[in-house]
């Protein structure tokens, strides 16, 4: 159980959060909205000369299609630049270690994996990865996933503004996300890694005696400028195999509250980025309210197990409160990253942290989980809202057949890039193959696997024993249409709202910026969105807990 | 996208801008993140190296792998399941190891009661819980005691 | 006074379609069971599968060794239990549809009977010129038919009079109590009825072609298309069945290669109960149900997408008269100007209002009589002459020769026109009060003093033509205005003798409405003809913030446009052609039966009733029928979670014994899944009487209604089931040792 001092620390950090949040929120509006600023005198000359030479026409607005379309190529076209270094990183410089190429399907899961802002890795960094592919694959891939996923957001928001005549510029957006929110954000959070004790060196790896003259290699690299965009960005793959349990990563219980916070950032900001950005600050609130009443569930199931996750895959420095706190929080805003074994969990824990993959909006990744919300709220009117005696509307805008028809497609795709590829891993005995059973543990750790992937959450059981062809191409497939089906779904929503007639101002419509909607959009989630998996837990995690399980080490 | 434009000026943006975010995300900011860490804060930015007389014998936040009976131990690595090289333990595992390392020194009980409590760390205000690093334990322990220690360092 | 809205126990506006019990026949099941072939469930994708499943379930139970071995002789005593639930479910579901459209087609044609299942009486004109009379059905009647219609006679169809000149009841048609004079050239509305003398009058419509008949069949067709949010719920409930057909499959493919030993008819009992089986079935009985209501109130709509609209209505237009007050205003007082008596003016008023037929008229000849001021030239009326109201001048007269005693009229003729008058002005019987008047009218009046031109009118209008106006009159005006009164001034041969004071009646129940409709967050803005004054003080008396004064039926048209152009929905009513385009505009247009043709085709609903006041009615029904529809969706999904509970602890029984500590319910194990199937089948007839009635609701504020429902339904939704399915399991382990 926890503790008062424990609750009192998770209100505190929440309250630093929400105010900050509510700041960054405030310039991430500035910044799409191209409203001039004292930094333009800075970040002009640089973003007309990068519009310049990819011959970007920043006053050209796009529909729906395009813009979601040049999110998805252009993805590929860094997939593709990803791929290329993965797969040469041998011959290429800054590779001290001298590691060899990546196989094809690793590559082509990883790619997949960073692009998607996913960060499932199906390999140890430290012993796999060249310096350059830790900078100009991981990070760069961490970089633009996260911009991408803020710029699709941005785009859906823009479809409800009233007055919108298209969803926006995606090259444009895509750029100042970079140089105006990411590079500025990560740049502070680095350096403050960096005092924090997390190492920054192209130098290679150092190999000492030790105080009993032994030898020992300390494998330091590039972590702090990667740990700055993986937390911001809530992408989650790590420097090293043991993510930000490896005490190089996440040195102290400082930067673990730090990560904490940064992983929440954007994707609480963007929460109130909707409500500002439509001009009605009061419709953020079920966004907000929702997704933390969602995430203080997840808490509290994960806290129930008394003690809280002690023993074995916890690291000493963080023990089971901020252990378990994290993995809730890292699946919450499907980042992914770990500071703990997934092992080491109590099968509450891993129940708390399914249901924030399930869920994908609590508050969920930066920008997908705003789009996810919205969807929520969306059916939440539709379905719930008709008891108030009218046809339902949101933000005065009336919900069409087609609306729910895309909500309900968008809706549909996670439950069957789960369980099909799940069934299909223990079917074909790809799951036997990598010694998976079909027991409480081996049924939990197949179906986080798949449910990690689908939700680009990207933390999991399996690591590196998954580098197999079959997994490799498994997850990244549903990686893939984890993010791309739900975002081109859910632009289309965000385009068929332009220029649709309006019903303001009249008290006679739903208050979804109301205490009493958020509630009902959170059972709602929970009927449709978690209950919706409830057998599937019933033969992992809750099995595992009614077999006596406390963790998943062992059978 | 409208037909008027050719295939070329549609995909020059996603192929330009493609390399261009390689080099903002993928060098750019990397390289000058090493800049400032290698500039202002070069202990942390290679590792946080430690040294014991003037030689380099670990990093600071990794387990340096003790075994000797006169050191305090960190966690059995083989069944940890953790990160594998946690260099911390908590002052109870700590307080246990005390009788052992005391009839193995000769150092009492009550100076190494007082040396783990005295290096507590791990706790960031208000959150956390305590801990004390192995490594920085053993490294007083040596500098305290050299005529005890100096047969068991290398 | 409370409003007749709070008077029903069911909150609800009007009469209630045909009840439940009533409509139960062996033809309706019949019906239902007819319906149970999958080629016509193929509308109802939810009932489709279930229908497969059951299938399934059924070939399980008569080839059982087709699905693996038995373990024991009662697993196929089980899988015909869940065969038998499975086809109950469907059968339920079936049964609500054809009972829902029964009940409209015995509302619809109940409704039509107003017009139409009339014995007439169809006079028939031979080749010389002598007249038959044959008895008819009203159905069979054609236009241009001449009818024969006597005292009491219900009049089958829209006719025009040819003869003859009688007093008509249509308080059925317009609300208007009082009877209504017909003479040659008058129309006759069909569902009217004769209260006096006998008419012939040509039929003008042909039945089958009447508006209204086109109207209901229209909507009673089974052919009736989804309404928008019709096919959006549908949309979701296909879209939840995708997803619970996925689960089930992953978990049917799971068991198989986990080797989980799950029995094919328990999954499929879970595949079910998690289904929206609830709202599958009930769906098109409530879009049914609502128009149901809507006929049962005498309101025909054109589409059930016009009953919908209603539901979202932001503004209403309510025209002053016939809304807000009652269709007339009442004298109350005579003001007197230069030097004139309360007596002259009350007997001019008198002669003047003597040829005036409106309530307004009537209530000026009952005020002077009761203040004793009958004028002695009442002797003269018949023979003076009438100016007619004139829309232009605003304004209406009589000119009569002055207290001559020659032309006395026959009173003891009970036929003749002024005694038809006198019925008229005060009721069918003779009264003491006319028997009085009668009596001034055989005393013979002095001497004659020439001619006398009595005329009343708007104010403005009257002091146009009279010679001398006071100071004071402008002031008396403008004060009677202010208190939502209306003046008629009125001159004798060019004198200004003073003003009749008019007052307007509210309706008795208009506040609550007024206060109901601002609750639920809709504006209402008030039509009037009236002067800004006039109609402000009424405006403030029933609670509406805006009016719209000095309005003509045209103006209508912009205001509804300005509405709109807000992004508002309108809902408004009308009647005369004047109307037409605004009711084909507006949103939901209400038309009057009782009014023009064009008014009935532009707009998208018509009260047979003529009562412009149930307008808010159609907005209460509109609401009831979204309120309905989304309670038993809500109602439906939120009973997963109890089955969730019920199923899942025995899915893998034999595999995984363990997860029966998931059982919160206590179930018995053998009995667990029967239960939930049950309840999950007699839930549907346990809704048909919710679905077909409606959510009863009382007007509150959006807010308020939403949760409220949401916690019944909600709520509601998540306890039920846990209490229905522990007791359909006490009773099955404890009665039938299942």
């Amino acid at each position: 159980m926890i503790s008062g001092i424990e609750i009192f620390d998770i209100a505190l950090l929440l309250v630093v959060l929400v105010i900050t949040s509510w700041y960054v929120a405030e310039y991430i509006v500035r910044v799409f909205e191209r409203r001039s600023s004292r930094l333009d005198k800075i970040f002009n000359p640089i973003e007309n000369l990068i519009y310049k030479v990819s011959g970007v026409d920043t006053n050209h607005g796009m529909g729906w299609k395009e813009y979601a379309f040049a999110a998805l190529l252009i993805n590929i076209v860094q997939m593709a630049l990803a791929a290329f270094i993965f797969m040469n990183q041998a011959i290429l410089p800054l590779n001290p270690q001298h590691f060899s190429d990546l196989s094809w399907h690793l590559t082509f899961m990883q790619v997949i994996s960073f692009a998607t802002n996913t960060n499932l890795q199906h390999y140890a960094g430290e012993a796999t990865l060249s310096y350059l592919s830790q900078m100009s694959a991981v990070q760069f891939l961490q970089f633009t996933s996260a911009g991408t996923g803020v710029c699709v957001a941005i785009a859906m928001v823009r479809g409800f503004k009233k007055g919108s005549k298209d969803l926006g510029n995606f090259y444009v957006d895509f750029v100042r996300s970079l140089t105006r929110v990411l590079i500025p954000l990560c740049f502070i959070a680095a350096v403050f890694m960096l005092a924090a004790g997390v190492p920054q060196t192209l130098s290679g790896y150092t190999t000492v005696t030790t105080v009993q003259g032994a030898t020992q290699t300390v494998l330091a690299g590039p972590v702090a400028s990667l740990v700055s965009i993986m937390q911001i960005g809530t992408n989650g793959g790590g420097y090293y195999g043991a993510n930000s349990a490896y005490p190089l990563e996440n040195p102290t219980a400082l930067t673990d509250v730090a990560q904490i916070f940064l992983m929440l950032l954007l994707p609480t900001a963007l929460c109130f980025v909707f409500g500002k950005m439509i001009g009605k600050e009061k419709e953020s609130r079920p966004i907000f309210i929702g997704a933390y009443l969602l995430f203080a569930i997840d808490l509290a199931i994960a806290f129930i197990p008394n003690p809280i996750n002690e023993g074995p895959g916890i690291e000493t420095r963080f023990g089971g409160f901020m252990s378990t706190f994290w993995t809730v929080v890292t699946t919450a805003v499907t980042t992914g990253s770990v500071n703990s074994s997934l092992y080491g969990m109590h099968p509450f824990a891993i129940i708390a942290a399914f249901m924030g993959m399930f869920i994908q909006a609590t508050p969920g990744g930066k920008g997908v989980g705003l789009m996810y919300m919205i969807m929520y709220v969306i059916l939440t009117v539709f379905i719930v809202g008709l008891m108030s005696g009218r046809t339902p509307e949101y933000l005065g805008m009336k919900i069409t057949g087609r609306d729910v028809k895309l909500v309900m497609v968008a809706f549909l795709v996670h439950p069957l890039i789960i369980i099909i590829p799940t069934l299909v891993a223990y079917a074909s005995g790809a799951a036997a193959a990598i010694g998976v059973t079909g027991d409480a543990n081996g049924f939990t750790q197949v179906l986080y696997e798949f449910t990690s992937a689908a939700a680009n959450n990207g933390s999991d059981f399996l690591g590196t024993t998954a580098n197999t062809p079959f997994w490799n191409v498994a997850t990244g497939i549903v990686m893939f249409l984890g993010r791309y089906a739900p975002i081109i779904i859910l632009l289309a929503l965000a385009g068929a709202m332009i220029d649709r007639k309006r019903i303001e101002g009249t008290a006679a419509a739903l208050k979804t910026e109301s205490f009493t909607f958020s509630l009902v959009l959170v059972a709602s989630i929970i009927v449709l969105v978690v209950l919706t998996f409830f057998p599937f837990l019933a033969l992992g995690p809750i099995l595992g807990f009614f077999q006596g399980h406390i963790n998943f080490f062992g059978p | 996208m409208s037909d008027k434009k050719s295939w070329a000026s549609h995909l020059r943006p996603l192929i330009v801008l493609g390399i261009i975010s390689l080099l903002i995300g993928g060098l750019f900011f990397p390289f000058l993140i090493t800049g400032v860490g290698q500039a202002f804060f070069p202990h942390q930015a290679n590792g946080d190296l430690v040294q014991l007389n003037g030689r380099t014998v670990g990093s600071y936040y990794i387990d340096n792998g003790f075994t000797s009976p006169v050191f305090f131990h960190a966690r059995n690595e083989s069944t940890c399941g953790c990160s594998g090289v946690d260099p911390d333990i908590t002052p109870q595992q700590a307080y246990s190891q005390i009788p052992g390392i005391s009839s193995a020194t000769g150092i009492t009980n009550s100076t190494l009661t007082s040396i783990v409590n005295d290096n507590e760390e791990g706790t960031f205000w208000i959150f956390g819980s305590p801990y004390v690093n192995v490594l920085n334990l053993n490294l007083i322990l040596i500098r305290e005691y050299p005529s005890v220690y100096t047969n068991y360092t290398k | 006074m409370q409003s007749t809205i709070q008077n029903k126990e069911e909150s609800m506006p009007g009469e209630k379609p045909v009840g439940l019990l009533r409509l139960l026949s062996s033809k309706v099941i019949a019906d239902s069971i007819k319906r149970l072939s999958p080629v016509s469930l193929l509308s109802n994708p939810v009932m489709f599968i279930v229908e497969i499943t059951f299938y399934i379930v059924a070939a399980e139970a008569i080839f059982p060794q087709a699905f693996g071995p038995l373990a024991s002789s009662s697993q196929r005593v089980f899988y015909v239990e869940v065969a038998i639930i499975l086809l109950l479910t469907v059968w339920f579901a079936t049964l609500s549809d054809a009972l829902a459209e029964t009940q409209t087609r015995m509302t619809a044609n109940s409704l039509r009977r107003i017009e139409t299942d009339v014995p007439t009486r169809k006079i028939v004109t031979g080749e010389t010129g002598e007249r038959t009379v044959s008895t008819v059905k009203s159905s069979e009647l054609r236009k241009g038919d001449v009818l024969s219609l006597q005292k009491n006679d219900l009049i089958p169809i829209d006719a025009d009079v040819l003869e003859g000149i009688a007093m008509v009841d249509e308080s059925l048609l317009t609300g208007e109590s009082t009877p209504v004079r017909k003479a040659p050239g008058d129309q006759l509305i069909g569902g009217s009825k004769m209260i006096s003398d006998t008419l012939v009058a040509r039929v003008s419509v042909n039945p089958e072609e009447t508006y209204i008949s086109q109207m209901i069949k229209l909507v009673e067709s089974a052919k009736r298309p989804k309404t928008p949010n019709e096919q959006a719920v549908t949309i979701v409930l296909i879209g939840l069945t995708a997803i619970f057909t996925i689960i089930i499959a992953g978990l049917v493919g799971l068991s198989v290669t986990l080797g989980l030993g799950g029995d094919l008819s328990v999954l499929i009992a879970l595949y079910v109960c998690l289904l929206p089986t609830t709202i599958g079935a009930l769906l098109p009985a409530i879009g049914l149900s609502g128009i149901s209501r809507l006929y049962a109130n005498k309101i025909i709509a054109k589409s059930g997408r016009a009953i919908e609209t209603a539901g979202d209505t932001d503004t209403i237009l309510l025209d002053k008269t016939g809304t807000i007050t009652v269709g007339n205003r009442q004298a109350i007082e005579f003001i007197p100007f230069n030097g004139y008596s309360e007596k002259d003016v009350g007997e001019a008023a008198f002669l003047a209002s003597w040829h005036d037929d409106t309530l307004e008229g009537r209530s000026v000849i009952r005020l002077s009589y009761e203040r004793g001021f009958v004028p002695r030239e009442i002797n003269m009326l018949d023979l003076s002459q009438v100016y007619e109201f004139s829309a232009t001048t605003r304004t209406s007269g009589v000119k009569l020769q002055s207290g001559t005693d020659f032309m006395l009229p026959k009173v003891s003729d009970s036929t003749s026109r002024g005694r038809v008058r006198f019925r008229r002005k005060f009721s069918d019987e003779p009264t003491a009060e006319e028997n009085s008047i009668q009596e001034h009218m055989l005393i013979p009046h002095g001497v004659p003093s020439g001619e006398i031109e009595i005329i009343k009118g708007a104010p403005d209008s009257i002091r146009k033509i009279v010679t001398k106006v006071p100071d004071s009159f402008d002031k008396e005006i403008a004060s009677i205005a202010q208190a939502g009164d209306t003046a008629i001034a009125i001159e004798r041969n060019g004198d200004l003798l003073g003003v009749i004071r008019l007052k307007d009646i509210l309706k008795p129940d208009i506040k609550q409405k007024i206060e109901d409709l601002k609750l639920m967050g809709i504006r209402p803005v008030m039509i009037t003809g009236d002067h800004p004054l006039t109609a402000k003080s009424i405006a403030n008396e029933v609670g509406i913030d805006e009016y719209v004064p000095q309005a003509k039926p045209e103006d209508k048209y912009g205001i509804v446009l300005r509405e709109q152009g807000q992004s508002r929905i309108v809902a408004m009513i009308g009647d005369g052609t004047n109307d037409a385009p605004a009711l084909a505009v507006a949103d939901v247009g209400l038309a009057m039966n009782s009014g023009t043709q064009a008014a009935k085709e532009a707009a998208n609903m018509v009260d047979m009733e003529s009562n412009p006041a149930k307008v808010i009615d159609v907005v209460l029904l509109g609401k009831q029928l979204l309120m309905t529809r989304g309670a038993v969706t809500t109602f439906s999904i939120a009973n997963d979670v109890a089955k969730y509970f019920a199923i899942v602890p025995v899915l893998f029984a034999t595999a995984l014994p363990v997860l029966v500590k998931l059982n919160i319910l206590q179930l018995g194990l053998h009995s667990a899944v029967l239960s939930a199937l049950i309840f999950n089948a007699i839930i549907i007839p346990f809704l048909i009487p919710l679905a077909m009635r409606g959510v009863s609701f009382k007007p509150s504020d959006t807010m308020t209604l939403f949760l409220r429902n949401t916690l019944i339904y909600g709520l509601g939704g998540v306890i039920t089931p846990f209490v229905g399915i522990k007791l359909i399991d006490l009773l099955l382990s404890g009665v039938f040792h299942i």
